[in-house]
């Protein structure tokens, strides 16, 4: 039966716009970290952009693939929990703002499958932007000439970009319980803004290691100094984060009230 | 095989300190048409998400096709068809893939996209996204979408809402041909009372989430008359039945024929419900 729920979940996905909404954003984060690169680069035809330059400048970043590297996890990492949790929102808020999840919930089909698969797809969306994008990073960063490429730093570079988007990717089965629980799109996506804020206040009081929000700043360097593996406490935290979200989910399609 | 397809008794359901039902005992005996009248806010809708599992009960008990019913437990709904409140479909996908999604989900056979189709005459828009739909067709697609599994009853919430005159004949008589032919129980709520009349066989009134009143159509028709004996003028009457006359006429006119003993169908009666 999970595979039918599984290839109806895809299905629904036809002609939505949503898909290629967010691999346009999505795309376009190389484009400006290139454009920021270009400006560090070339300060002398940079300056005719005027405050763009400056700000580039006072960042006091080097055109070079670390540097590169590290702004693609801090995206794929920040911006990725933001994005997730718009692809979540849509994939279980839709079923409210359609007011399709009445059908959905009254099929023989156990209601936990449309939790799962409704993940499963999200997690394939995400990986498949997530893959797209890295090319386009790495064919930018190749046609830019930056330096000090190696396939060992690009290996560690890639790795750390995967690990961010895998760690964004544990935080989003709470975005889905908070969907099903509003029945709707709006509050998953208000509740993640709320906790990416928490999240960066967190990490710069010292709690970083136990706020799910804040791991994805501590491993990037965001709150503190970058850390090259992420502490014991904040890996369970991660998880646990998982479990509960799956969880609660699950409960809530299948003992809270449908009346929508 | 038990004879009632569906049974509650003591069925309670509470919203933060309103009783939207309040004991309610139903009984809908196999292959009859069980009509739940009752004004806006009576309950019925309630009541049909908890027979739908949609809804937990503040108490009482729910069987439905000889099993009771738990919300989250999917097992009796193969058997069901279900139309509740308002008319959804995924607006992005096509009349065929909802149909499709349907078929998967209900482990129906290929054929059953096509059959439905065809039963609810969407044959015209069956490529056509669901979004881009009129409200009558939007309507028939959600019952396209509750038949296409063959269910053994139906709960059916509104089910003529949507619908032009021509497209509600239509539907009853294909609910009524379902019943006859098929056996299949349907389970049909609406506040219209003409609507019930014309259709159910037996027409319980529920006001304020109670059963108030429960009898056969015909039953229902006598007390009605008895009721309204000398309650209403010459000209009243003559209203009322100028109503008739001007339905009968458009329904003519539209390609209804067969409804009105006149002409036939045009061979555009697929426009009805469209816009």
């Amino acid at each position: 039966m999970f595979g039918q729920v599984l290839a109806t979940e895809f299905m629904k996905l036809h002609r939505s716009k949503a898909p290629w909404a967010t691999l346009a954003v999505l795309a376009m984060m190389p484009l400006g970290i290139a454009l920021f690169m270009w400006i560090v680069r070339e300060p002398g035809r940079a300056a005719q952009l005027g405050l763009l330059g400056t700000k580039a400048n006072l960042a006091g970043l080097e055109a070079a693939w670390p540097e590169y590297f590290y702004m693609l996890t801090v995206i794929f990492g920040i911006g990725g929990m933001l994005l997730l949790a718009f692809i979540v929102a849509y994939l279980f808020g839709r079923e409210y703002s359609d007011a399709t999840a009445k059908n959905m919930l009254a099929l023989p089909v156990g209601r936990h499958w449309f939790a799962v698969a409704k993940l499963f797809v999200a997690a394939a969306w995400w990986m498949t932007l997530v893959i797209i994008v890295i090319v386009e990073a790495v064919a930018i960063g190749l046609a830019m000439e930056l330096p000090g490429f190696s396939a060992g730093l690009a290996a560690t570079g890639i790795g750390h970009v995967l690990l961010a988007a895998g760690i964004s990717f544990l935080l989003a089965p709470v975005v889905a319980w908070i969907a099903v629980w509003s029945r709707g799109e709006v509050a998953p996506i208000a509740f993640s803004l709320v906790m990416l804020a928490l999240g960066n206040l967190f990490g710069k009081t010292g709690w970083a290691e136990w706020f799910p929000y804040s791991i994805v700043p501590l491993l990037v360097g965001m709150v503190a100094d970058p850390v090259d593996t992420l502490p014991a406490g904040s890996c369970a935290v991660l998880a646990g984060t998982f479990a509960v979200g799956v969880a609660g989910t699950i409960l809530q399609l299948r003992f809270a009230d449908n009346a929508q | 095989m038990p004879d009632t397809a569906i049974s509650t008794r003591a069925l309670i359901k509470r919203y933060r300190g309103i009783t939207a039902v309040d004991a309610l005992d139903l009984d809908v005996r196999r292959g009859e048409i069980y009509g739940f009248l009752g004004r806006n806010g009576a309950g019925k809708t309630t009541t049909i998400r908890m027979l739908l599992g949609l809804i937990r009960p503040s108490g009482g008990e729910i069987t439905v096709l000889g099993r009771r019913i738990r919300p989250g437990e999917a097992t009796v709904f193969s058997r069901i068809g279900f139309l509740v409140e308002t008319a959804t479909s995924y607006p992005n996908l096509t009349v065929r893939e909802n149909l499709e999604i349907q078929r998967r989900l209900t482990g129906s056979a290929p054929r059953s996209v096509a059959d439905s189709i065809g039963l609810l005459r969407l044959d015209p828009y069956a490529d056509r996204r669901a979004g881009q739909l009129s409200l009558g067709n939007k309507q028939r697609l959600a019952l396209a979408r509750a038949l296409l599994h063959s269910p053994e009853l139906l709960l059916l919430d509104e089910p003529a809402n949507g619908f032009d005159p021509a497209g509600i004949v239509e539907i009853r008589e294909l609910l009524r041909s379902l019943a006859d032919e098929r056996g299949v129980t349907v389970f049909m709520s609406s506040h219209i009372l003409a609507e019930v009349a014309h259709l159910a066989d037996r027409i319980g009134i529920v006001h304020d989430g109670r059963l108030i009143e429960e009898s056969s159509r015909d039953e229902l028709a006598a007390k009605a008359r008895a009721f309204a004996a000398g309650a209403y003028t010459p000209e009243e009457r003559e209203q009322a039945l100028l109503t008739l006359d001007l339905e009968r006429y458009f329904l003519a006119r539209t390609g209804e024929g067969p409804h009105t003993g006149e002409g036939s169908r045009t061979g555009d009666g697929s426009k009805s419900g469209d816009s």
